[in-house]
Order: C-alpha cells, then structure tokens, then sequence
C-alpha cells in the first residue's frame, strides 16, 4: 500500500490515504470527507458519525478470499428509501483489488467492480422488471432481479474507493444468482457500473471469528427517549435496525430515526384477530441451533369469499444470523428463513426449490392489520402485498411480491411440542384442522406397516410345500342299504386308512341324487382309542326348466374339512337318511389331507390388512382436509368449492 | 408406541398363520365336538351335528 499522509483541509488534522484505490478518507477529527483529485485535495463536505451497530465488522479486520489476504478499510452506511439500512465495507486487498462488502440484516455480499463489454446495454432502471433476467451482465447463472430501490449515503468511516457525497441518492438494483451468485447495478453512475460477486458467511471470507457486538438493550425513558405520545419507557433490542416501534403503554406506532422516536399514529387491533399467544421479548434456541429474541409481532390476514382469515407472525432476531419469522396460524406453527429467489424454479403451478417440488396452495394479497413490538422496516397497518404460498410438506415457500421487491422464504413446520420447548411455556391452544404444510404422521401404517403383510405372502408361498400337497388318504364307495322308514338312518363302515400328523382332513360325500337329498353324518373314528370326530354332510340336488330356462341348485358332492387329527389308522362310519329312502344310497367318500383351502391365509391377510387400509384412508381423508382449504386443488387447478380437493 | 403395538400384533398374526400352517389347524368349515384336535378351532362355518 502506498501510504499518502496528509492535513486535513477543514481541520488540519493528520489523514492518511493507505490504500492506492482510496478516492475519499473521511477525517477522524471533524468527519469531512476529503477526496483526492487531480487538483489537490477537496473538502467535498461533513459526513454523518457512523450510527453505532452489532455488526461484527470494524475497520482494520483482515480476512482472506480465494487466498488472498484483505484488509476493511472503509465503511458506508446507506439509508434506503422505504426505511433501515445497510452497511457497506470496503476491502482492499493485498493484490490492488477493492472488493465491496454489504451487509444487510445479518447477512455478507462481497461483489467485485465488473467491467461490461464495450457496447453493453444494461437495461434502464425504469425498464427493470422484478424477477427478470439480466442476460447482459456476463455470468456462470443467470442473475435475476430481486429488488431495485433508492438509497441515500448517509454515513461514512475510513478510506472510500470512490467519491462519496455525503446525503447523495442513488438507484439501484440488486440481482441474485443461483449458488449465491449475487451482483448489484449501481445507476447513480452513466452508464450503470455492476458488481458481480457471491453472498458469502464470514467464515467463507475469513472472518469467522468475529464476533457481533455485545450491548445492554438501550433502554430509553421519559426523560430521554421515552414514548413521545405518553411518555413512557421503551426498550429496543435491535436499536441500529429497527424503524418502527410500538409503545407497549400507549398502543401507539412510533417512527425511530437513529435514536429519535416520532409519534405517528395510535394502533388499533381488529376487532376479530385473535390474541397474540408468545409474548414480545421471549428468546428461545430453534431448531437450527441459534437463540433468537422475538422482537416484533405481527397481525395479517387475508381475505377469501369475502371472510378475512387471520394469522399471526413473530420477527425474531439475533444478532449474528438477523431476522426470522415464527408463523402462527390456526394454532400451527412454522419457523421461516428467507431463502436465495435465484434458487426457486417456476414451472407453472409448481416450483422446485433445493430439490424438491412445491404445489401452490394460495394467491392472495395479504394485509398487515396491527402490530406490536419493532420492526426493521417502516411497517405500517394496512400494508399489502402478494402472498403466494407453494406447499411440500413439512415445507412451505412464499413469495411475497411488493412494488419494488420480490422475496421468498422457506417455512418448516413445528409442532406445539417443539414451540412449547423452545419458549420453555406450556398450555399452547391446540391446532385445528390440516395446515398447508402440516406433515402426515401415520405414513408408518402404510409403508413399514405393510411389512407383515408383506412376509405373510413370503410365508404362504414357503408353508404351501412345506406342510404337503393335497393327497388322497381314502376314495371308496360306501353303499348305504334301504331304509326300513323314512327316519330311520343306515349306517356302513368303510375300510381303515392311515391318517397322518399335522395336516388337514377333507372329506368329500358324493350321493347320486336328482331332485332329493341325502343327509350324511361321517365319523372318523380313530381304531387306536376309539375315538371319534364327527362331521355333518348335506348332499342335495335339485334341477327343472322354468320358462324354458333351465335352473339347478346344489350339487352332488359336499365336502367338510377339519383341523389336523393326531396321526394314526382311522375308520369312517357314514350313518345317512335320505330322501328315497326305499332305495339304496351309493355313497363315494375322499378322504385328502393337505387340502390348501386358503381361508387361514385369507383371514391373516385381511386382519393384517385392516391398518394398512386405514392409514390410507387417514392419508386420503387428511389430504382432502388440507386441500380444502386451498384455492387450489392438489393437481394445480383452481378448486371451485365444490369438493373436497382431490389427492395424490 | 402405538407403531410398535401394531407391529407386535402384526408379526403376532403372522406367526400364529405360519404355526397353524406347519401344524395343520385349520378354520374348519366342518367338524364337531372337539374331542379331537385343537378345539378353538372347532368353530366351524356350518356347525357339526
């Protein structure tokens, strides 16, 4: 660094121009912002004392990016035009380049001085359009336009590397990439200059052990800086950050200027908007392991039909990460992050974002209807823009479209379990209905809980061989003599036969009856101890034409089966009456064993299928509740109302 | 906890079809008195005599 030390010309302090990028130094001793030009050195006018912030940064860390050492040598704070601000840190690095550092809201971009090709047309400010393209800024992704705005240099500290004028606006816009890509448009130049660069963690750029400044809350009070509408105290959390508070005593909005409260307006809540469930100022650790404070909190709501539909939204902050949202809506809970647009992909009623599909659930302009707490932009009640929410559960995307911004965030679902621990409180009101993104839970009974129907078809196919194939232990006829009357039964014994062990008995009765029947009771008797199982078989045929059709009911042959019988030699008694009881009755008996009858395997089956069957009917009874509560059904089209939603 | 009940009765049923399928018991849809065999089974569909 070719060091350049000179007086001050307002003050005739001693500054130095360290870095040999460095256009402006403003002077440490009467903050005039000294420029170096080909004249001379010019006093181009006072700047603003940096406001006091918990950035991590200061002048003078050193850092390393892609292997080459930096130095933060200068810093800029800029107001934007709808509110807050954002700082600006510059880099300069061992090798000459100046690298320019943003950090808004807890997050770091570091961008580089792009040259375009000669003959480049950027489009104009007034031509951007939110979430277009900028195909002429050359880069490995397309760069897309996330937000354009104004702002105004408001505050400056160190060595500038271009000439800053102190309250000077500018427009510009900023594009980001997928992969962090992220590059900023400054129009306050002709033609625009582009910075092209990546948003970056401070560790990525060799800042990881910095860390945010650590104060006391600033705690005003009606001496100093108490509510100027009822005079009592305040306490602000993130006071560098916020633009807008809301007096707890006095309901009142209160606009906030680098310490300055204005009394804007009293706040009134609607009339039907729930309550507030977690008070403003509780922290708590979520479940991405960081502690964050809710500092704000808000009432949306849309409206559907003509009904207004509320839900609540908590900002929480930390110092390190920056804001969150925990969103409240019919007693569920989601913790939201903003995510990189550049990352979502449109494809008509779905987008794909990190791999995954989302389903658009709602469109709709949603309204800010009261508020509590503070608030990182000049929020204000009936503030609106275009909600539109993409569901996968337990994930949600919204993308929220204002004039001049686009932003997407990733909200995952919490239960009332999880919130109830991060904020150590108990006694939640319990949700109601399907969320958008609520999770199924009973996805168990259809996948692993199948695993038993499952082996039971295993199972069938390895016992069908295993306990036997059908075979014929007995095939004879049995010729019953004529009955002495007609209820008088006969009775024949048929030859012995072997029974084995562990294997089914079935017995088939067939009678040649025509128009008659023949009642047949069968008993196996067993010739070791006399012991006898006893079956009933009906044999009854009957036959004719009617109306020239010709009919039958009946059969010939009737069989029963019986469970397994101990092994061992057995005899059939069959005793019969039958309706021709004058003559005789030829009764051929089959006695098999082995039988695969199936009805064990059927009863499994249908007992272990009942829970699987009942967790689909959950997951298709739980998908219409969700679906209908959306404008559309879950295949992208517009729902009428009429139905229910359909489902996967 | 439920899941795991579900599962117990599940391998439960599975494991009481592949017993009664090594040992020969049948849901009968015949057979009588129950001297014989095992009687829980005896149910029938039609009864015996």
């Amino acid at each position: 660094m070719s060091v350049l030390q000179t007086n001050c010309p307002s003050c005739g302090g001693q500054v130095e121009f360290k870095a040999g990028s460095t256009i402006v130094v403003v002077c440490p001793f009467c903050r005039s912002a000294i420029a170096r030009t080909d004249r001379g050195l010019e006093d181009i006018g006072k700047v603003a004392e940096i406001v006091d912030s918990e950035s991590p940064l200061k002048l003078g860390l050193k850092g390393t990016y892609n292997g080459t050492r930096f130095e933060l040598t200068g810093r800029a704070q800029m107001r934007h035009e709808l509110g807050g601000s954002w700082d600006e840190w510059y880099a300069t690095f061992s090798n000459g380049w100046v690298g320019w550092l943003a950090e808004a809201q807890g997050h770091f971009y570091l961008t580089f001085y792009q040259p375009l090709p000669a003959g480049t047309m950027l489009p104009t400010f007034d031509g951007l359009q939110l979430g277009q393209n900028v195909t002429e800024i050359p880069s490995p992704t397309p760069l897309m336009v996330q937000e354009r705005g104004h702002g105004t240099t408001a505050a400056a500290d160190g060595e500038i590397p271009y000439k800053l004028t102190p309250g000077e606006g500018f427009a510009y816009a900023d594009l980001a990439g997928k992969d962090n890509a992220f590059a900023t448009i400054d129009y306050s130049m002709e033609p625009p200059w582009v910075f092209i660069g990546s948003k970056v963690t401070l560790d990525e750029i060799g800042l990881g052990d910095a860390k945010p400044v650590q104060r006391e809350a600033r705690r005003t009070t009606a001496a100093s800086m108490g509510c100027p509408n009822c005079g009592g105290p305040l306490a602000l959390v993130a006071p560098d950050k916020s633009e807008r508070v809301t007096c707890p005593n006095c309901d009142s909005l209160l606009d906030v200027n680098q310490g300055n409260l204005t009394y804007l307006h009293a706040l009134n809540p609607p009339p039907n908007a729930p309550d507030f469930v977690a008070p403003v100022g509780a922290e708590g650790t979520f479940p991405d392991g960081n502690t964050y404070k809710i500092i704000g909190a808000v009432v949306r709501s849309v409206t559907m039909e003509g009904v207004q539909y509320f839900w609540h939204e908590y900002l929480l902050y930390n110092a390190t990460i920056g804001f969150r949202w925990l969103v409240h809506s019919d007693n569920h809970w989601n913790f939201v992050e903003p995510i990189n647009p550049a990352e979502v992909t449109s494809a008509g009623m779905t987008v794909s974002y990190n791999g995954q599909t989302f389903k658009i659930f709602q469109d709709a302009p949603a309204v800010v209807e009261y508020v509590k707490g503070e608030f990182y932009w000049r929020v204000e009640q009936g503030e609106t823009v275009r909600a539109i929410d993409y569901v996968a559960a337990p994930l949600m995307l919204s993308q929220e479209i204002s004039q001049n911004e686009i932003n997407w965030s990733l909200g995952k679902y919490m239960t009332n379990d999880e919130v109830e621990k991060i904020f150590g409180i108990s006694g939640l009101p319990r949700p109601w209905g399907v969320a958008p993104n609520q999770p199924f839970t009973g996805r168990f009974y259809y996948t692993w809980g199948a695993l038993p129907l499952l082996l039971l078809l295993v199972v069938a196919v390895f016992m069908i061989p295993l306990s036997g194939l059908t075979k014929t232990v007995l095939d004879q006829q049995i010729t019953l003599p004529p009955m002495q009357n007609a209820t008088t039964a006969q009775a024949q014994f048929s030859q012995a036969f072997e029974i084995k062990g562990n294997n089914n008995v079935r017995i088939t009765a067939a009678a040649p009856v025509d128009n008659s029947w023949a009642d047949l009771d069968v008993d196996l008797v067993n010739d070791q101890n006399q012991e006898v199982e006893s079956v009933n078989i009906p044999v009854e045929y009957y036959s004719g034409v009617d109306d020239g059709e010709s009919w039958s009911e009946g059969g010939k042959e009737t069989d029963a089966t019986l469970s397994a019988l101990p092994a061992g030699k057995y005899t059939l008694r069959v005793e019969g009456t039958w309706q021709n009881w004058q003559a005789q009755m030829p009764v051929t008996v089959k006695v098999e064993q082995g039988v695969n009858r199936g009805v064990n395997f059927c009863c499994a089956f249908l007992l272990l299928l009942l829970v699987p069957v009942l967790g689909f009917f959950r997951k298709f009874s739980f998908e219409s509740a969700r679906w209908r509560d959306s404008m559309f059904t879950s295949s992208g089209t517009t729902n009428t109302g009429d139905s229910g939603g359909d489902d996967e | 906890m439920l899941k795991k009940l579900y599962l117990v009765f599940g391998f439960g049923v599975l494991a009481f079809y592949g017993v009664a399928s090594w040992f020969g018991w049948e849901l009968a849809n015949s057979g009588s008195h129950s001297r014989l065999g095992v009687p829980f089974f005896y149910s029938g569909f039609r009864g015996g005599k």
